[in-house]
């Protein structure tokens, strides 16, 4: 069970997919502890994105990374651009230009993406950021694999736990971003990215076990 | 000195800003700042789509915009603008040696703008750049107390060279401000030494930065220790001290030697000045103020102050409301009434109240008072509307008035002599010369401006001297001697006696005896342009054949509503008595653009030249044309000249025939219009079919042909009359005009120029309708060629290459 060109192309659309279904969403939650951008603005990245992957389709999966990396970067206009740029370029970087990624390689990569986004963001973990969600999702899709589940399935778990990390930034005190300058105040509102973080990890769940359903 | 040198590269900067507006605001302040080559400043801020926000991918597009090879220090501004700067860095992959600094944005900026522009290597620019904060922590520390050291002069040595010392006191009337202080600092980085300033109460400067050195605070005055240790230290001391004496090219305060003359004549000469209507005149200056600067509101008076303060806002409106009512008495009906009803509004038991609170108990100063009492009641009428809104005007008016009484400044608006005066204006609007008397008025000065602009056709018209492009104009202080020379451009701060003798006053020309004509006896009518009843007695005199073109909208232009038909009727006919059996051209209201009118045009236009103007405006109310029509007919019929109308800014055979039937069917006999669109002038033939004359507007024509704005001093060669281009688009009105046997008229400002006149003449123009001054040189010049010559003449400058040529073919032609 691996991880194909053609099965990163629908996670990054199934993620636009899911930014654009919860816009509304992702940019109320954003009202209420930042400046209620992040649906719009990540709405307009992840389109551009499926744009991109349509107009020049990559036949490696770092080539995929790189261009919806890039994408993101050019269009969103702020620091989840930026971030999920980051996240994305280190993924590319860590799968170069592999045509398929085995588990190990595919966790390698999101590991390396997650320490960009660490890096960039100077965040760590319960600073109320994506990093809540990267990091115990990956963790949680590690553990399965190693406890011998199949891509597919580890990715479902990872999905269902990035969920519970989502809704545990609620109690989190922002120290990071714009919300960071309401301090106490951000507590009882869940973290904008990382509720798009726990969309990506939906996404990606939902590709690998399309690509599990052809295979059978 | 190390050797700078223009073309030695700089550190480039780049700004990462969420706001497009905020990174060119920051970098056009730097700007001001830098004392050698300016360093490139390239800007990341924004959206790829132009909303707020920043782009990664723009910032390495700045970073390799700014880079020259020598290194790159970026500036940010916040949150997102951090990330989007270090993403960049990895884009360009180390590409370019660019440093993302931890520097406060506009300081920041302007301590690396000082650093790179005297040729310091990127790591100092963003040491700089990265220390920008700490002279404003020592001017205010925190809460905590904690002053941070401001960059100390560096540590003693451990065998101290020599100290060099010396004492300055500053002289120039603005102190060490930002300016000084930054070509204070280039020259300080020049030097190895080491060099220290301080003042008395304040942390030692070191002399490299700035900012240190603006925070001595060191106005006119104050004393200042120099120091200096290192190898240069005696000339670092000398050229520093020499510099500061120098005063910055400022005035400078103390002194008794003659204050430095603002304006040179070959100053002048290099920044573009250049003479637009004749005569060599010398007298005080008057400078015309457009609007009143907004006072700080930060500024707060000290408890005790604030009652004398309040009696002052007391005293300036009393004293501005008694104005008010001197100037009521020197004029007659509705007029006199506005003014005394203003006067009621400057003295306003409410104002007053509301404007002494505010300084009584916030403790604002009096101007600021003034400015939020009268710019709060006038939002209250403009919200209300109707009459009320009407007054907004009087009401700034009023604030404006108050303001300058307070400050001691110049109200906005023509100033108000009794002695003869020279007019210095940033630039003259239509608006602003209604009332200017040109028995008062000398010469006109301005900073803005072409030799076709507002300014140079007033200039003419009034036969007063004008120059135009003159930087800096407005900076002479009222009341100053100036010789100005509308011939050469000279304009001569504080003339001695032997340069005012060389004043000529206004030229003036023997009268033109008419009527025009060739050598050969080749008819062409010559009149004046004509834009207000005060300029009928010069183009009589003059020997004007009637008006070619009289500007109705100088009937508007003073008001807020529109003139109803018997004030047009009377207006009219004051300019129709003047002419009797003589032809007189009017041309309906022509606003917009750069004669706006309130109740016609829209307020805001992102285009004014190329939108709602001219005939245009009856496409969105053609009553106001319908009842100029009406007036305007309705004065013919009372008198005896031969009027004709014509439209303003046609475009089309549509317009043309609606613009027909609207003036025959209010009783005009002869009806017309401008040319004065390239579309017009390619379509002439068919226009010519459905109307009675055409007249040739050259400034517009010229304008619109060239697409040069004719009011940039900077585009005046595009401007110029004899491009090729412009003649040969009048040809194409010839043609069609002598096809259908119409009557070209032409009333452009380029038909005051003899030469260029025989050439329109040679083109088809009929007539030709010029400032009344100029009449009497064209009918001489006409009177001097014949009909063969000017159609010679008007092939051979068609054919030229540019205008230069154009005007020698000519010549040549014309013998």
């Amino acid at each position: 069970m691996t991880l194909a060109v053609a099965a990163t192309n629908d996670w990054l659309r199934r993620f636009a997919q899911s930014v654009v279904d919860n816009e509304q969403l992702l940019t109320d939650l954003d009202a209420a502890i930042g400046d209620a951008d992040h649906g719009s603005n990540l709405r307009r990245g992840t389109l551009a994105v499926v744009e991109q992957l349509e107009t020049e389709p990559a036949s490696t999966i770092g080539g995929a990374l790189r261009a919806a990396g890039m994408t993101l970067i050019s269009t969103v206009g702020g620091a989840s651009g930026v971030l999920y740029g980051t996240f994305l370029l280190r993924m590319a970087t860590s799968v170069a230009d592999r045509a398929t990624a085995t588990a190990p390689e595919v966790i390698a990569a999101l590991r390396a993406g997650l320490e960009g986004v660490r890096t960039r963001g100077h965040a760590e973990l319960g600073d109320k950021t994506m990093v809540d969600v990267l990091a115990p999702a990956i963790d949680a899709l590690d553990a399965a694999v190693a406890s011998g589940a199949s891509l597919a399935d580890a990715a479902s778990t990872a999905a269902i736990a990035a969920q519970a990390a989502r809704d545990a930034t609620t109690g989190l005190v922002a120290r990071r971003g714009r919300a960071s300058y309401l301090g106490d105040r951000s507590v009882g509102h869940v973290d904008p990215g990382a509720a798009s973080t726990a969309l990506l990890f939906a996404a990606l769940a939902g590709a690998l076990a399309e690509t599990t359903a052809v295979d059978a | 000195m190390t050797g700078d040198t223009p073309s030695q590269p700089r550190v480039g900067l780049v700004l990462v800003s969420h706001s497009p507006a905020l990174a060119a605001a920051a970098r056009e302040l730097a700007l001001e700042f830098v004392g050698g080559p300016a360093p490139r400043i390239a800007i990341a801020a924004g959206r790829a789509d132009g909303a707020t926000g920043t782009n990664a991918t723009r910032v390495a597009a700045a970073i390799s915009e700014a880079s020259q090879g020598v290194g790159v220090v970026v500036l940010t501004d916040l949150g997102s603008a951090v990330l989007a700067a270090d993403m960049a860095l990895e884009l360009l992959n180390g590409r370019i040696d660019a440093r993302v600094v931890p520097a406060p944005f506009v300081e920041g900026l302007l301590a690396a703008v000082v650093r790179a522009s005297a040729g310091d290597d990127v790591d100092t620019v963003a040491r700089e750049a990265s220390a920008a904060l700490d002279p404003k922590r020592t001017l205010l520390p925190g809460d905590d107390g904690a002053a941070v050291e401001v960059a100390a002069p560096s540590e003693p040595a451990a065998t101290p060279s020599a100290e060099v010392t010396t004492v300055v006191t500053v002289r120039n009337e603005g102190g060490l401000h930002a300016r000084p202080a930054s070509e204070l600092a280039a020259l300080a980085a020049s030097f190895t030494s080491d060099i220290t300033l301080t003042v008395a109460g304040r942390p030692p400067a070191p002399a490299r930065s700035m900012l240190s050195i603006s925070m001595l605070v060191a106005g006119p005055g104050t004393i200042m220790h120099i120091a200096a240790t290192g190898d240069d230290a005696r000339e670092a001391v000398d050229a520093i001290s020499a510099l500061i004496e120098g005063g910055f090219g400022e005035a400078l305060v103390g002194t008794d030697g003659p204050a430095a003359s603002v304006i040179e004549p070959q100053r002048a000469a290099e920044s573009g000045a250049l003479g637009v209507s004749a005569g060599r005149v010398v007298g005080p200056v008057a400078v015309l103020v457009h609007r009143i600067d907004e006072p700080s509101a930060t500024v707060i008076l000290a408890p005790p102050a604030r009652r004398a303060a309040a009696g002052i806002v007391v005293d300036a409106m009393t004293a501005t409301a008694a104005d008010y009512r001197r100037r009521a008495l020197k004029v007659e009906g509705h007029r006199r009434e506005v003014l005394d009803a203003t006067a009621a509004i400057a003295e306003d038991p409410l104002l007053v109240e509301v404007a002494t609170a505010a300084v009584r108990e916030r403790g604002v100063t009096p101007e600021r008072a003034v400015w939020e009492a009268v710019g709060r009641a006038a939002a209250e009428y403009r919200a209300a509307g109707g009459d009320l809104a009407d007054r907004v005007t009087d009401l700034v008016d009023v604030r404006d008035r108050v303001i300058a009484e307070l400050t001691g400044t110049e109200p906005p608006g023509l100033p108000e002599r009794d002695a003869p005066y020279v007019l210095v204006a940033d630039d003259l609007a239509p608006a602003d010369t209604v009332t200017l008397d040109p028995t008062r008025c000398l010469a006109l000065v301005t900073e803005q401006g072409g030799p076709t602009s507002h300014t140079a056709i007033i200039a003419r018209e009034l036969g007063l001297p004008a120059v135009v492009g003159v930087a800096g104009a407005t900076a002479i202080a009222d009341g100053t001697l100036v010789l100005v020379d509308g011939d050469t451009g000279e304009v001569i701060v504080q003339p001695d006696a032997a340069a005012q003798a060389t004043a000529t006053g206004v030229i003036t020309t023997a009268p033109f005896a008419g009527p025009g004509q060739t050598a050969d006896g080749h008819r062409v009518v010559l009149s004046a342009n004509v834009g207000a009843p005060r300029e009928i007695a010069r183009a009589v005199e003059r020997g004007a054949e009637g008006a070619g073109l009289f500007r109705t909208e100088f009937c508007f232009l003073d008001r807020a509503d529109e003139p109803s038909i018997d004030e047009q009727v009377e207006a009219y006919r004051e300019v129709f008595a003047a002419f009797p059996g003589h032809r007189v051209v009017v041309r309906t209201l022509d606003a917009g653009s750069d004669k706006p009118l309130p109740f016609l045009t829209p307020i805001v236009e992102p285009n004014p030249v190329l939108g709602l103007r001219g005939v245009r405006t009856a496409i969105r109310d053609p009553e106001v044309l319908e009842r100029q029509l009406r007036a305007i007919a309705q004065a013919a019929s009372l008198e005896r000249a031969d009027v004709a109308v014509m439209a303003p800014m046609i475009a089309t055979l549509g317009e043309t025939r609606e613009f027909a039937a609207r003036a025959r069917s209010a009783g005009i006999a002869s009806v017309g219009i401008m040319l004065e669109t390239p579309a017009a002038a390619i379509t002439a033939a068919e226009l010519c079919s459905v109307v009675d004359f055409v007249s040739v507007g050259t400034n517009d024509l010229s304008q619109y042909t060239m697409a040069a704005d004719r009011m940039s001093a900077a585009l005046a060669p595009l401007a110029n009359p004899w491009q090729p281009a412009l003649l040969r688009m009048i040809r194409l009105v010839g043609e069609a005009t002598a096809a259908s046997d119409t009557p070209m008229g032409l009333c452009g400002e380029a038909a005051a120029d003899p030469d260029f006149a025989a050439v329109l003449v040679g083109l088809g123009a009929t007539s030709l309708s010029m400032a009344a001054r100029a009449i009497p040189t064209v009918g001489a010049r006409l009177a001097d060629v014949t009909l063969e010559q000017c159609r010679a003449a008007a092939a051979a400058a068609c054919a030229a290459p540019d205008p230069e040529a154009a005007r020698a073919a000519a010549r040549a032609s014309l013998g």
